[in-house]
């Protein structure tokens, strides 16, 4: 029996780079990458991520990485301005590898467009779905067992 | 049969060279240019993985000196000196479209097929391993890297080694050896190998291995090779990459958060003394060395050290890959029992991560020697 890819409900999660959104109480949105996301990289080992008060856009960089797999971009799922990062992660990048939805959180965002750019993510009812066809999908390529 | 582009180089800027990878590597993924493989040689130069802080890896004084300019590669892995002897292999591909994107979420495995089946034209048995290499008779032939451009592009690129000046490269790349003698010149070559040497032909050109490792690529993936040059509008797009991003101290000069750091640990075996180096990112095992007084023969350490490379540091999980390797190797590694190789791997582990150890600047991409150890 394979690995579980738990995909939780609270959150937004882009369909091409499997960056997650998560809204806190204080409208803000913590970002991170879901376990889908981390089995295409491998195990991170570097991380930039952008200073507090940067400006991010939906689908540009907003920082980047090195895993066993190889070096990209993070894609930042949400517009809007970083108004905190995660510096644990950025020193230990293991974090995101070990704790993706929890303490492997990457940026907090505080977002412009957020009722327009969480339609273009997958959540809520649609989440099920996707993520059962998302998984579907690696394990018929091979990416994962 | 798809078309590949290919475009061949010779002497390259480095900043333009890495800027015209990038671009290709957006481009491929935005459909605006075609899958395109670059067999490309690189003006005299020292370059770093994305990640490396430069002044560690490189000896930027001699670099001045020499007149030897740096630069930071888009993609990982550590540090390598190119020049004339040094083929380039840069293939792009879009990261769209069905057949495309499968291939670029492949391992570098599948991609450095294309190499090793031309290097196999040559008579050289080559295979990837680890994270990024390509080895034959267990001494490094190639460093592999791939980045993956914000529009889904992918970039893989491989350093591959016709000849090597080692002397050069001591002198360039930064190693623990405190001179450089004969003796460590002929003790990195050992552990490095070049497609001459290995095809025994001193007359081999980088040409002919061009055009091998061009039919590798032509023969594994399928596809037609029609050479090409870049577009004007290509053109324009890498000058004003290489300007305002590979011609740039943010660029070429910056920092990262998790420093390398490296720990030794000794054992004593029946055979005589063990000693294990080990190089870390945070987490993450970057390379390890096995040495020491035992006989075992050089693939079969080998392998194990390339096991471990890019491995996570768990020590449950250290100990489960190297109890595997070792059993796959029980025979040839008689001489070198599991036990003691296992408390020495798991010391240098520890050290490497612990406050103990020191910023190591010892890991280039072509060697992994000996150097001085912390005492344990």
């Amino acid at each position: 029996m394979g690995a579980s890819y738990p995909f939780p409900a609270d959150r937004w999660y882009d369909r091409s780079t499997h960056m997650w959104a998560c809204p806190t109480p204080e409208g803000e949105i913590l970002v991170g990458i879901d376990l889908l996301g981390l089995e295409s990289l491998g195990d991170l080992a570097y991380l930039t991520l952008p200073a507090e008060g940067t400006q991010v856009s939906r689908s540009r960089p907003a920082g980047s990485l090195e895993a066993a797999k190889m070096t990209g971009e993070l894609i930042s799922p949400v517009s809007g301005v970083v108004t905190a990062r995660n510096t644990g992660a950025e020193k230990n990048p293991a974090l995101v590898n070990h704790d993706p939805f929890g303490q492997g959180w990457m940026m907090k965002i505080r977002p412009d467009h957020w009722e327009k750019e969480s339609k273009e993510l997958v959540g809520g009812p649609d989440l099920g779905v996707w993520s059962q066809q998302e998984i579907l999908r690696y394990k018929e390529q091979g990416w994962i067992d | 049969m798809i078309p590949w582009r290919l475009v061949k180089e010779d002497g390259v800027a480095h900043d333009y060279g890495l800027a015209a990878d990038e671009v290709m590597a957006v481009r491929a993924g935005e459909g605006t240019s075609p899958p395109t493989l670059r067999l490309y040689t690189y003006a005299p130069c020292a370059l770093v993985g994305r990640f490396q802080t430069l002044g560690n890896e490189i000896h930027l004084d001699a670099c001045q000196a020499m007149g030897l300019p740096v630069n930071r590669r888009p993609t990982g892995g550590g540090a390598i000196v190119m020049g004339p002897d040094q083929l380039g292999v840069a293939l792009t591909l879009p990261g769209a479209g069905e057949d495309s994107w499968a291939r670029a979420r492949e391992t570098m495995a599948r991609f450095s097929l294309g190499l090793t089946q031309g290097l196999a034209a040559l008579g050289i048995q080559a295979a990837f391993r680890g994270k990024n290499d390509i080895e034959a008779q267990g001494r490094k032939l190639a460093g592999l890297g791939i980045y993956r451009a914000p529009s889904g592009g992918m970039l893989f690129h491989a350093s591959l080694l016709v000849g090597l000046d080692v002397a050069h490269m001591l002198r360039v790349l930064n190693t623990p050896f405190e001179k450089i003698t004969d003796k460590e010149i002929s003790q990195v070559a050992a552990r490095t190998a070049t497609v001459r040497e290995l095809a025994g032909r001193s007359d081999l050109t980088l040409e002919e291995t061009r055009e091998r490792v061009a039919d590798g690529y032509r023969k594994e993936f399928g596809v037609s090779l029609s050479q090409g040059a870049y577009t004007p509008e290509e053109q324009t797009q890498i000058r004003a990459l290489q300007a305002e991003k590979y011609t740039q101290p943010s660029w070429v000069h910056q920092t990262v958060a998790v420093p390398d750091t490296f720990a030794t640990a000794r054992e004593k075996t029946p055979a005589g003394l063990l000693e294990v180096r080990v190089t870390r990112a945070g987490a993450v095992v970057k390379a390890v060395y096995i040495g020491g007084d035992f006989f075992a023969p050089e693939g079969a350490v080998a392998d194990l050290e390339a096991r471990l490379r890019w491995h996570s540091a768990d020590p449950a999980a250290v100990e489960a890959t190297l109890r595997a390797a070792h059993a796959a190797h029980a025979n040839e590694l008689a001489a070198l029992p599991l036990e003691p190789l296992a408390k020495a791997v798991a010391t240098a582990v520890r050290l490497a991560g612990g406050g103990e150890a020191r910023d190591a600047a010892l890991y280039g991409c072509f060697l992994n020697p000996d150097g001085q150890a912390l005492p344990v």
